[in-house]
């Protein structure tokens, strides 16, 4: 969960870090790291690939935080956004690099600003989210989960599943659609009954 | 790929936002969205996704060593943004209100921090000597504890930090201070948001591998700090700055 003052830490971390404070870096580090270590695991399914991947995120946040706009989403979801450019990379073959590239910089305008998945981040937790996912029709969960951890195309998610075009890049947007719903009649999980996170 | 329409772009709203387009699909995606002027609301409401999908898995601790090489690695790895914001300063033909300008304002506020320093810890670097210069700005660029506001000041002449101490007044410590021109001194200015600059003091040796001028005015009510090279101290700058710094809030 990303609440508001974890917001507004990270916005005077990312200051800190901006002034070249190497001890901001690390604290970022310490919030976010295990949320961008599932990321990359989930990715390329091998622990040390994936803690270089972690490694070489927070290089290039450091590097390049001068990138990081928080009127276009939380650092929390830019660093993310990296790490699962990086393993997606990593998957497909592709040379990684520790430089925040062109597909880096593509994807901050994918990252957000969104008030309904921010408003989600800040108010639950990752059962919660977990559930939301859950409850979609297998067929739409396993597109968005092709396209998202698997760097899936929805032309590769139809010739892989057998579906026409039509049909792989419906499931995506009925997928989102149907998550935007749900999460925004989510109320928050009682304390103690969400995730640590 | 050709253009695309409005209701095309609408239709790969979900894909886009997940990344499951190829590279000419996002491109026209990209293209589309740059200039059409109607509203995109699938589009809008499908962007920054991925996060949920991110958040829904069980975090997992890198081991510890990670941080480590991490830290190791930062050490020796310079930031982007620090490489090019004395660049405004160098090319700058500007008049004194241009100062003010976001172009050059913008570079400079990012290199611009609230970083707080104890004075007396690093007093004692005031050596001359290389090794305690760099000691004792390392210290102003991290500091972290006590009670007063360091901002980031630098251009071609030199590099360093205007220091802001309650109930002590304000002074400017910089580095690598260029060798000043035959008959020339360095003058020191705060300007206010309106542009108006003050003379706040005089340098007029480079000799010390560390300067520091304590300035004749406290910072509230300036909003820039600059540096220009002059033949004698004077009421208004006849020159373009050599060292610039925004006086960010602390």
């Amino acid at each position: 969960m990303t609440d508001s003052a974890t917001l507004q830490d990270d916005g005077l971390l990312a200051q800190r870090i901006r002034s070249g404070d190497r001890a901001a870096l690390g604290e970022v580090y310490d919030r976010h790291a295990s949320a961008a270590m599932a990321v990359a695991l989930r990715i390329v399914a091998d622990r040390e690939g994936a803690e270089d991947l972690v490694h070489d995120t927070f290089v290039a946040i450091w590097q390049k935080i001068d990138r990081f706009d928080p009127a276009r989403g939380s650092l929390r979801s830019w660093i993310v956004t990296i790490v699962r450019n990086r393993a997606i990379d990593r998957l497909r073959g592709t040379r990684p690099s520790i430089e925040i590239g062109e597909a880096d910089e593509r994807s901050l305008l994918r990252s957000g600003p969104n008030p309904t998945w921010e408003s989600a981040m800040a108010r639950l937790g990752g059962i919660q989210l977990r559930a939301a996912l859950d409850e979609l029709p297998a067929e739409q969960r396993q597109a968005v989960e092709l396209a998202y951890f698997g760097g899936r195309t929805y032309r590769e998610i139809a010739t892989i599943t057998g579906v026409p075009l039509g049909t792989a890049n419906g499931r995506l947007r009925l997928a989102l659609a149907r998550l935007r719903e749900r999460l925004s009649q989510t109320e928050a999980a009682p304390i103690g009954a969400g995730d640590e996170r | 790929m050709s253009e695309m329409t409005h209701s095309q772009v609408e239709e790969l709203a979900g894909a886009f936002a997940l990344g499951a387009l190829d590279s000419d699909e996002e491109a026209a995606v990209r293209a589309h969205l740059a200039e059409c002027g109607e509203a995109h609301p699938e589009m809008e409401a499908a962007l920054g996704a991925g996060i949920v999908m991110a958040e829904s898995l069980d975090p997992v601790d890198p081991s510890a060593a990670v941080r480590d090489r991490l830290m190791a690695t930062i050490e020796r790895t310079p930031q982007a943004h620090r490489q090019a914001v004395a660049q405004p300063v160098r090319q700058s033909r500007r008049g004194w209100l241009d100062w003010l300008s976001p172009r050059v304002a913008r570079p400079l506020a990012i290199a611009a921090m609230a970083a707080v320093i104890a004075v007396g810890a690093w007093s004692l670097g005031l050596q001359s000597q290389l090794n305690q210069r760099d000691a004792a700005l390392r210290a102003v660029a991290s500091a972290i504890s006590g009670g007063q506001a360091a901002f980031r000041v630098e251009g071609n002449a030199g590099r360093g930090y205007v220091v802001d101490t309650p109930g002590r007044g304000a002074a400017l410590v910089v580095t690598d201070l260029a060798e000043l021109p035959p008959h020339r001194i360095y003058e020191l200015w705060l300007l206010n948001p309106a542009g108006s600059p003050v003379a706040v003091g005089t340098l007029t040796s480079t000799d010390d591998a560390i300067a520091v001028v304590q300035l004749e005015r406290d910072l509230s009510g300036f909003s820039i700090f600059a540096v220009t090279v002059e033949a004698e101290r004077v009421a208004a700058p006849s020159s373009d700055p050599v060292i610039l710094g925004v006086l960010g809030s602390s």
